[in-house]
């Protein structure tokens, strides 16, 4: 269970590393990005909380975030569902969803 | 490798909380200041209890009633679980008072007998009257009864299609428990569109669950009225690896359309030949609700068509009709697609009330089945609006691998269980 547990941390601490990820797009609105973003509840809970076996989404940093969807639509991190749903959204959709999930009232 | 977990996520936490304040800066709010404005919402399911919710969420300054008939809802989803003896009924029930005393809906007990799309006034069977400034119709799926020849409401009783979940659900539980063990449970499916397309095969799953453990020599027949169904390729290797011999299907051009029933001698009767079940689960043809039907919302498919934006029905303006009754693209009717649309109804309410221009939508559907406690399937799409209406992404989306481990089945179980826990809050919590 270690090894399972470590090793996908890895290419998300290079990409923190790299800093802060460029901001969203410009074009994408608040409200469109709240469109992709609300989705994301109806598995992940109320505001990214999630009341039971469901990972929460709502401790994690936008950066964080991103990362991880990217590396969900690459494959480069193995899933269940989430390369299937990652795929369906820009890098930059991404992004800004990920921004409007991160600012969420805590 | 692995597929990230809680505990990866928790680590993840913990390893990069202390730039969560950069999120918070990054963020800009949807909802400023008031807009006012009255909504309505008839219907406290998947799609009206959501939209009331994240309608006041975005804007606290917009009243929103809901109407709801009943005191608590009772969910389609995770109700074949109950006939397959993994949960209860309380545990699929859900009540208002979140809605109410959190989210500040204003939720009435009550029927709407009419909706007056020119006055703006919904009628109450109470008597009252509702005005709105604009209207969410939710009123799920009705019935084509007589579309089988002699399946009628009484004879639902007899032969149930527990296709709405609530005393339906309880008595197709009962008669599989009363069921001989070496009966034949016979399940018919419905002509498309219907309600939850891998629900009759999930359902087929969980009642060869409890028979594998509780009556073996039993059997279970699929009339299906079509030639394919939802994750079909995953649902046929599940029962062969998990319940070998038990399971039957029939497809609509070989036999698989029924055409009459006979509840005295519990016949079944397709284009080919009659079938004698034990316990006989008719799944009947659907439209849209009657209230969506009754109020002209309807076209001839017997559905209401909608702005895909919006789902601001095309046929009486400032009414929207979201969830199943909604012909919604390739959205498929689901529970969850019904909270999908929901959110983005709600948040074109909110812009249409500030003379705002309407967000592009996004719409999400995953749909898990369960084929054992812990054997789940999924199947996923994100859908966006093209000069087609609703389309899915293309290269996003589709089913479980086939050639998927015991432990990504197991993963997708527990997960199924996850995405019941986290919806039901999304929506009554």
């Amino acid at each position: 269970m270690k090894s399972k547990l470590l090793l996908p941390l890895l290419p998300l601490t290079a990409a923190l590393a790299l800093g802060a990820a460029p901001a969203a797009g410009a074009e994408i609105s608040p409200t469109a990005a709240a469109n992709m973003a609300n989705n994301c509840f109806a598995c992940h809970g109320p505001d990214g909380r999630s009341p039971g076996t469901m990972p929460s989404l709502h401790q994690l940093t936008a950066q964080n975030m991103t990362a991880l969807l990217k590396q969900f639509k690459t494959g480069e991190r193995p899933s269940t569902v989430m390369g299937r749903h990652a795929k369906g959204y820009s890098d930059a959709e991404i992004e800004a969803l990920a921004e409007y999930i991160a600012g969420l009232q805590k | 490798m692995s597929r990230i977990n809680r505990r990866d996520f928790m680590r993840l936490v913990g390893g990069a909380g202390a730039a969560s304040a950069l999120g918070v800066l990054g963020h800009v709010p949807v909802a400023r200041g008031k807009s006012g404005g009255q909504v309505v919402v008839i219907g406290g399911g998947f799609g009206g209890a959501t939209c009331a919710k994240y309608l006041r969420k975005a804007d606290p300054g917009i009243a929103v009633t809901l109407v709801e008939r009943d005191p608590r809802f009772i969910t389609c989803p995770f109700s074949n679980l109950v006939l397959g003896g993994l949960r209860t009924m309380d545990s699929i029930t859900h009540g208002y008072d979140a809605l109410r005393t959190r989210h500040g809906v204003n939720v009435v007990k009550d029927e709407v007998t009419a909706i007056d799309p020119v006055g703006k006034k919904v009628t109450l069977k109470s008597g009252k009257t509702l005005k709105y400034d604009r209207l969410v119709v939710s009123p799920g799926i009705d019935f084509k009864w007589g579309a089988i020849k002699g399946y009628d409401p009484k004879a639902a009783q007899v032969m149930p299609h527990a296709w709405k979940a609530g005393p339906q659900t309880v008595l197709l539980r009962k008669q599989l428990e009363a069921m001989k063990d070496g009966g034949t449970f016979i399940l018919a499916t419905p002509p498309n569109p219907f309600r939850c397309p891998p629900g009759p095969y999930e359902r087929v799953s969980m009642v060869a669950h409890y028979l594998k453990a509780s009556k073996p020599k039993s059997k279970i027949l699929i009339l299906d009225n079509n030639d394919k169904f939802s994750k079909q390729g995953l649902f046929q290797k599940g029962w062969e690896e998990l319940y070998p011999g038990m399971v039957e299907w029939v497809a609509g051009s070989k036999g698989g359309v029924v055409k009459a029933v006979d509840t005295k001698t519990m016949i079944v009767k397709g284009e080919l030949d009659d079938h004698k079940g034990a316990v006989v689960n008719i799944i009947p043809a659907q439209t849209a609700g009657q209230l969506a039907i009754k109020a002209g919302l309807t076209n001839e498919t017997g559905w209401c068509p909608v702005d895909p934006k919006t789902f601001e029905s095309t046929i009486h303006p400032g009414v929207h009709v979201i969830g199943d009754s909604s012909i919604a693209g390739e959205l498929p009717k689901s529970g969850f697609a019904a909270n999908s649309e929901a959110k983005i109804c709600a948040n074109a309410i909110v812009a249409m009330f500030r003379g705002d221009s309407v967000a592009d939508a996004s719409y999400v559907n995953t749909c898990y089945s369960l084929l054992a406690p812990d054997y789940g399937i999924s199947v996923a799409a994100v859908y966006r609006v093209t000069d087609k209406g609703i389309t899915s992404v293309e290269g996003a989306g589709g089913v479980s691998p086939a050639d998927a481990s015991r432990g990504f089945r197991q993963d997708e179980a527990k997960y199924a269980v996850g995405w019941y826990q986290s919806i039901t809050a999304d929506i009554w919590a």
